[in-house]
């Protein structure tokens, strides 16, 4: 007889451990237990890190291997990620056995490569957003459209800091609609997603909605 | 215990006896009664046009973890990501998972490998792919980009924890002509959303996913005691509004702090 039992046990743990940290929110007795759950679910989250950089690897090199157009990108991906670690490992050595001071070639590809790429990329997501914001009413010709556009519109002009282009009604359109209509919008949808979130809780409380393979 | 503490067993106890409530009662999913959402609706759609022309649905899972206030973007997605393996089992490629988050990966994959097994697919055609695409926001964004332009994918969804980079990921849908599915449960990201995907989820509308695509009874028990809570919010905050008007204006307040 062929019984399986590694689903009901992985269910009943992560039932089990997560009604325990719920509880601890709410029982000071428990919090401690609480902790140690939630520490041990840290160090597994780092070693998670380490399992997934190991997938990202695998995945890149099945895409080199294929006919995959965008093989470059992953070839690129690869040797990026190897002289990065490589480097990380020099700076460790470096900084432990030799007292050198503190990475100071990983700060520097941080520095140099990662922080101007990174800025750039912030940079086209505005010119994205503005491009989005635009072309809404191409897309979608409905009346919430009309009124995202126009409220987006009466802010982006109500926000104007240079004197000659500041227009003092404007702005006091746009600090009420901030106050008022915006920040209402703003927790009607929090509440929506705080009764979504708790559902969802509970769904995997009870084992209905089992995320781990169970 | 504080009266925070126990407010928040009482509204934790009213939502497991209201889901197990509704659950008893409902019948079968046809006499559900929910209104449309027109996202679910494109997913269901968009499955059977990967049915039929052979394409695989793209779902980014976001780069939210399983340990802050991000965690249940990522488990809805998560939900939503099963339910859809289950309906596309009839795919010549099952979907497609990217996430931004180790944790997260993890799962996803193990979603796919559980849940494709669950429904019998043959090995050959399950694909562990649950990649880690970039755990910063813009090296997950742009990683992503090159899953979104294959040809092979007929469609993007997004649901999960994504921050202002959710527009490089709608408008690659948008150039691709691929509808766009997106949902989120961080303003900022749900405004981008609504005007570039061509079918946002907006609020509670992403943890939904269960119900609306073929999920059991307690997902349909779910949405219907979220509803019962929403009014029983609104009549609170109406009756704040009420007792403040005629000058009770610290009641809650007080109940809240356990002053009373």
């Amino acid at each position: 007889m062929n019984i399986k039992l590694n689903a009901p046990v992985s269910t009943a743990i992560a039932i089990g451990v997560g009604i325990i940290v719920l509880a601890g929110y709410f029982i000071p007795s428990i919090e401690s237990i609480r902790f140690i759950f939630l520490r041990t679910g840290l160090v597994l989250a780092a070693v998670a890190l380490l399992v997934g950089i190991i997938n990202l690897i695998s995945v890149h090199l099945k895409k080199i291997g294929g006919e995959n157009e965008n093989s470059g990108y992953s070839l690129i991906l690869l040797i990026s990620l190897l002289v990065t670690l490589v480097i990380g490992i020099i700076d460790m050595v470096q900084n432990y056995l030799f007292g050198q001071p503190n990475f100071q070639m990983t700060n520097w590809v941080f520095t140099n490569i990662q922080l101007p790429i990174e800025t750039s990329l912030l940079a086209v997501t505005a010119v994205s957003l503005i491009y989005a914001a635009a072309s809404i009413l191409r897309k979608k010709m409905d009346l919430f459209s009309i009124i995202f556009f126009f409220v987006l519109l009466l802010i982006l002009l109500g926000s104007f800091s240079i004197p000659p282009s500041t227009i003092p009604f404007l702005s006091v359109i746009r600090v009420w609609i901030l106050r008022v209509p915006a920040l209402g919008g703003a927790r009607g949808l929090l509440l929506g997603v705080a009764l979504g979130t708790i559902t969802t809780g509970i769904r995997i409380l009870m084992g209905t909605d089992r995320p781990y393979g169970g | 215990m504080s009266a925070t503490g126990f407010t928040g067993i009482v509204v934790i106890v009213l939502f497991v006896g209201l889901m197990i409530f509704f659950t008893i009662i409902s019948k079968d999913r046809k006499s559900a009664n929910f209104r449309p959402i027109s996202g679910y609706k494109k997913i269901s759609e968009e499955i059977n046009v990967a049915v039929e022309d052979g394409s695989q649905l793209h779902i980014s899972l976001g780069r939210g973890g399983i340990s802050g206030p991000d965690a249940a973007a990522g488990l809805a997605g998560l939900s939503l990501l099963k339910q859809v393996i289950e309906k596309s089992s009839m795919c010549d490629y099952p979907p497609v998972a990217s996430t931004g988050n180790p944790v997260l990966s993890i799962l996803a994959q193990d979603t796919i490998r559980g849940t494709s097994k669950a429904i019998s697919v043959a090995e050959k055609h399950t694909n562990p792919y649950g990649e880690l695409v970039g755990v910063t926001p813009f090296s997950y964004a742009v990683g992503t980009l090159t899953t979104i332009r294959d040809d092979n994918v007929s469609a993007n969804v997004y649901t999960g924890w994504f921050g202002n980079e959710v527009i490089w990921l709608t408008t690659a849908g948008e150039r691709q002509s691929s509808p766009t599915i997106a949902g989120t449960a961080q303003l900022p990201a749900q405004a981008i959303m609504y005007a570039s995907a061509s079918d946002p989820l907006i609020g509670e509308e992403l943890y939904a996913g269960g119900a609306y695509l073929g999920g059991g009874k307690m997902h349909l028990a779910s949405i219907s005691a979220q509803d019962v809570i929403r009014w029983i919010i609104i009549f609170i905050i109406m009756g704040s509004v009420l007792l403040n008007l005629i000058g009770i204006n610290t009641f809650i307040e007080d109940i809240l702090a356990g002053s009373l």
